[in-house]
């Protein structure tokens, strides 16, 4: 049950790997740029989510992991065991925690996004 | 007729780090890091979404996670990322026939030529580096800034 090969998943495995190294990298960044403590203040935390070009890079974090993580998990169950159901299985579940992951991640982003300073 | 594809060996053959030397330890590693990183993954993003509950519930989660044990944590998370990233961007070029060696005869003692020194040398990378992010992470996180 693959609509995509699975040397094109594969692909798509690599090319997530190395865009979420990248965005990862700068959300990092963005914790070490003050005094590390400091930067996980919340008046400091959600005015990162009022800043849409830090929004559009945790929603990218977000999918690209999503996709990577759950694919990495999905192939690591397929090499421990091989049936037609199996795989039908751990293909959709896998498929169907990253949407979850991926939905409730955006929820935070959007209401954080929404929120005013206390 | 259907052909009969289950996996015999199941997770012993998987776990098993004595048949192919220090590629089955990277490979197990790069597992392992990856299912641990991706459990740091789905637990930050609920750690997060206290955010939306205001500044006490962030207050609460803070005080759950930045203790000597949720540091400690961070620490082995930064040493499982950087261990999978650089590993895994070996294996990206592993996969590309990238510094696997020309084939040759298979002589006794039947060494691999693909398993040379090029692929040792970048697990060892990948060790040593992320031996070094995770002192990096130590002198952030318990530096008192």
């Amino acid at each position: 049950m693959t609509m995509l090969r699975e040397s094109q998943i594969m692909k798509i495995h690599y090319i997530t790997g190395i865009a979420a190294l990248l965005v990862v990298a700068v959300h990092i960044m963005m914790r070490l740029i003050m005094p590390y403590s400091m930067s996980l203040g919340y008046e400091n935390v959600i005015a990162n989510y009022h800043n849409i070009p830090y929004v559009v890079l945790l929603e990218s974090i977000l999918v690209l992991i999503a996709i990577h993580g759950f694919n990495g998990l999905r192939i690591i169950l397929l090499e421990l065991r091989q049936s037609k159901a199996w795989e039908d299985g751990v293909t959709i579940l896998t498929i169907a925690a990253m949407m979850g992951v991926i939905a409730y991640g955006t929820r935070t982003i959007i209401v954080a996004n929404g929120l005013g300073f206390e | 007729m259907e052909i009969d594809r289950n996996n015999r060996e199941g997770l012993k053959g998987w776990l098993n780090p004595g048949r192919y030397g220090w590629e089955r330890v990277s490979y197990w590693l790069q597992r392992l890091t990856g299912v641990g990183l991706l459990a740091y993954f789905v637990g930050h993003i609920y750690e997060t979404s206290s955010l939306t509950q205001g500044p006490d519930a962030w207050a609460a989660m803070l005080e759950l996670t930045q203790t000597p044990m949720g540091h400690l944590i961070l620490i082995l998370v930064i040493g499982m990322s950087t261990y999978h990233s650089v590993n895994g961007i070996r294996l990206i070029f592993t996969h590309g026939g990238k510094g696997l060696g020309k084939p040759g005869r298979p002589d006794y003692p039947y060494d691999a030529v693909s398993l040379n020194y090029r692929q040792k040398s970048g697990i060892w990378i990948a060790l040593i580096l992320a031996a070094a992010a995770m002192l990096y992470g130590a002198s952030v996180l318990f530096g008192g800034e």
